[in-house]
């Protein structure tokens, strides 16, 4: 589990007259389950991209997690922390087709060659729990849900501290939705993994602890929910 | 890993199949081009080298060399026969036998010459050297069985020759296969071939004037019909003592003793009325003169390299593009930079090996393929091969396409991953 203290982040592209993110500070306790909303355009998915170091932000801010401040790491060095500590998972899979649901599920530590013997059991054990059977089915002959489902069980593979999930059930019909939200909530308990989700979709949201909504990439509110039942 | 690589080549099978031909046949064009002109070059040499010293009537070289190392039929001035005599009689000479053209059969030259020849140019694979006017050896490339009687027609058949009645040789011996032009020859005796055109011991001096003037027309077609065609018994008996009446001759072929006496020898032979020269040497020249020709084929191989070098700049500018998107996912997903690199440049250079290695074989395929056709034709062996430089050129190429390999990889770390997802 990672706390979360951001401070003073901005983000701004030539062109735009006001940054697409300006938060001058947010703090996220280890453990908690937060839900992100907020119009299109707003930079929710601008805000994923610097909590898990895809995107530089403007200097001077810094982005802590832990004891760790990203702001100031390398490409490479927040490429390798990033797959040490988060689990990420994108609205658009990023699967990668020709190869299986385990292999996929196993490529991001095979290529960090941070493969522990465990693995490819711990592989299959999450491909369980995610609700899938056939380990060896290639990646591009799945459904749509069935491929959200296997990017949840590749971002949980390494225990990452923070389970990051950009719109995981906007594509998804409404039943896979319902069942990947639940997925997310239970798996983020069992792993102990800050979860952070961006949606629009009100049956997950509504289960999180605390909801950050953003306005024109600033903070607009920022609830924490009704106690729910964990 | 590797999966991963084999996975996407595989997904992008049609791409990648492309690529790797379009690479191939750059490769082979400079690749044969090469070969070809190397191959050319050697065997021409090789083939020459068997022929130590040549002596003709003063003109071209170039011709004199054309015609009697490699039975190219030209018109060849003739130089007075007692030359032939004179040098048989030298102590310098090991041996020398004259050479006569003029007849074909299906294709293959009938060269009048002497035992001094077949028993020196190589040994005899089966039967016997000609010991009678009306027998002949044959060139190991010929495709005629001993025994077999060969009708000469006058010139070249191709060209319309009329075919001799007079005489038919039997063939009594093959001989070993030489490498050279003379593979496909027939040989006969000379003096057959001089009684066939009237041009016996007591020469005809008014046909011998008209074969030395018009020899510019090895077929002799203009006279055909014309010119005496002697009567020649098949079992005469082989006369090779050479006297100063002998009829007048295009080249002799001659073997010195020593190094030494060849370049007495060709001093000797400068002048009055003859001309020696060194085959190796000719060709040496002949080479110089055709740079022009060889320029070309260089630029061709060039152009070929640099088609290759396109070729591979193209596929990489391709690459990047499709790579974009996919180098950016493997990087939010925590794939350490060596593993990124590693990936885009193994499918990369994979694709560029495979192509330059198609490539070679295929150049090397087209290469031998072509020599072996000229051998066919010319009965010159032109050997194909690859030499230590060319190691060179390949590491060349390959370092090159390393090189180039890696920029897709590294060009993905001037942008962040969240850009390159977005593109
Ligand atoms: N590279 C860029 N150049 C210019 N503007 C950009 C760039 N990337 C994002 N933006 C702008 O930043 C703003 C926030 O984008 P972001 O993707 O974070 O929105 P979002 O809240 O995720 O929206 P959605 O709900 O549609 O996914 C948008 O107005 C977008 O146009
Ligand atoms: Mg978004």
């Amino acid at each position: 589990m990672l706390s979360l203290e951001l401070s003073r982040i901005s983000v701004s592209y030539p062109g735009l007259l006001s940054p697409v993110l300006d938060i001058p500070s947010l703090a996220i306790a280890a453990g908690s389950r937060i839900a992100v909303t907020g119009a299109s355009g707003s930079g929710k998915s601008t805000l994923v991209s610097i909590l898990t170091g895809l995107e530089r932000c403007a200097a001077g801010g810094s982005i802590r997690w832990g004891d760790a401040d990203i702001a100031g790491m390398s490409e490479r060095g927040r490429d390798r922390w990033r797959g040490a500590h988060i689990g990420l998972i994108m609205q658009d899979f990023h699967l990668f087709p020709g190869l299986s649901a385990v292999d996929n599920i196993l490529l991001p530590a095979r290529l960090s060659r941070a493969m522990k013997p465990g693995d490819p059991d711990r592989a299959l054990m999450l491909l369980y729990a995610v609700g899938l059977c056939r380990a060896d089915q290639k990646i591009e002959t799945m459904s749509r849900g069935e491929m959200q489902r296997v990017a949840i069980a590749r971002a949980l593979l390494r225990k990452p501290g923070v389970l990051i999930a950009d719109e995981p059930t906007a594509s998804l019909d409404s039943e896979s939705g319902d069942a990947v939200a639940r997925l997310l909530i239970d798996l983020s308990v069992s792993n102990e993994s800050t979860l952070i989700v961006v949606s629009h979709d009100p049956r997950l949201t509504g289960q999180l602890d605390r909801r950050i909504t953003l306005s024109a990439g600033r903070v607009a509110s920022d609830r924490a929910h009704r106690e729910k039942a964990a | 890993m590797t999966r991963f690589i084999l996975a996407d080549l595989r997904r992008l099978w049609a791409g990648s199949l492309v690529i790797v031909l379009l690479i191939a046949f750059a490769t082979a064009l400079g690749v044969a081009v090469t070969l070809q002109e190397r191959a050319l070059r050697l065997g021409s040499a090789r083939a020459a080298d068997r022929f130590d010293l040549v002596v003709g009537a003063p003109g071209s070289e170039t011709q004199l060399l054309l015609s009697s190392v490699f039975l190219q039929p030209s018109p060849l001035p003739l130089m007075p026969g007692n030359v032939l005599g004179k040098l048989a009689a030298d102590p310098r000479v090991a041996w020398a036998a004259p050479v006569g053209f003029g007849d074909s059969f299906s294709g293959y030259p009938i060269v009048g010459t002497s035992t001094a020849l077949t028993t020196n140019l190589s040994a005899l694979k089966e039967g016997r050297v000609f010991s009678k006017a009306g027998e002949a050896v044959i060139g190991a490339g010929v495709t005629l069985p001993l025994g077999y009687e060969v009708k000469p027609t006058h010139g070249l058949a191709a060209l319309g020759g009329e075919t001799h009645t007079e005489l038919a040789y039997r063939i009594t011996g093959r001989m070993a296969a030489t490498g050279t032009s003379w593979d496909r020859a027939i040989l006969v005796p000379i003096q057959s071939v001089w009684n066939l055109h009237g041009m016996g011991g007591h020469a005809d001096e008014h046909d011998h004037a008209a074969e030395a003037h018009h020899a510019e027309d090895p077929g002799h077609e203009d006279h055909a019909g014309g010119h005496g065609h002697g009567h020649v018994d098949p079992d005469a008996p082989l006369d090779e003592n050479w006297t100063a009446e002998a009829p007048g001759l295009p080249a002799i072929l001659v073997k010195p003793k020593t190094i030494a006496d060849a370049y007495k020898l060709r001093q000797d032979y400068r002048g009055n009325g003859t001309l020696a020269v060194f085959p190796g040497e000719v060709l040496t020249n002949l080479y110089a003169t055709l740079g022009d020709a060889k320029r070309v084929l260089s630029a061709v191989a060039v152009g070929a390299q640099i088609l290759v070098a396109a070729a591979v700049l193209m596929v990489t500018v391709m690459h990047i593009g499709q790579r974009r998107r996919q180098i950016g996912a493997l990087r939010a997903f925590g794939a350490p930079q060596s593993a990124v690199l590693a990936i885009v440049w193994l499918e990369l250079f994979i694709l560029i090996a495979l192509g330059i290695l198609f490539g070679f074989a295929i150049g090397y395929g087209a290469a031998m393929m072509l020599s072996a056709m000229f051998s066919g034709e010319s009965g010159i062996v032109l050997p194909v091969g690859f030499i230590r430089d060319d190691l060179k050129s390949v590491a060349a190429i390959v370092l090159f396409s390393a090189m180039l390999a890696l920029a897709p990889a590294l060009l993905a770390y001037r942008q962040s991953p969240a850009a390159a997802l977005r593109a």
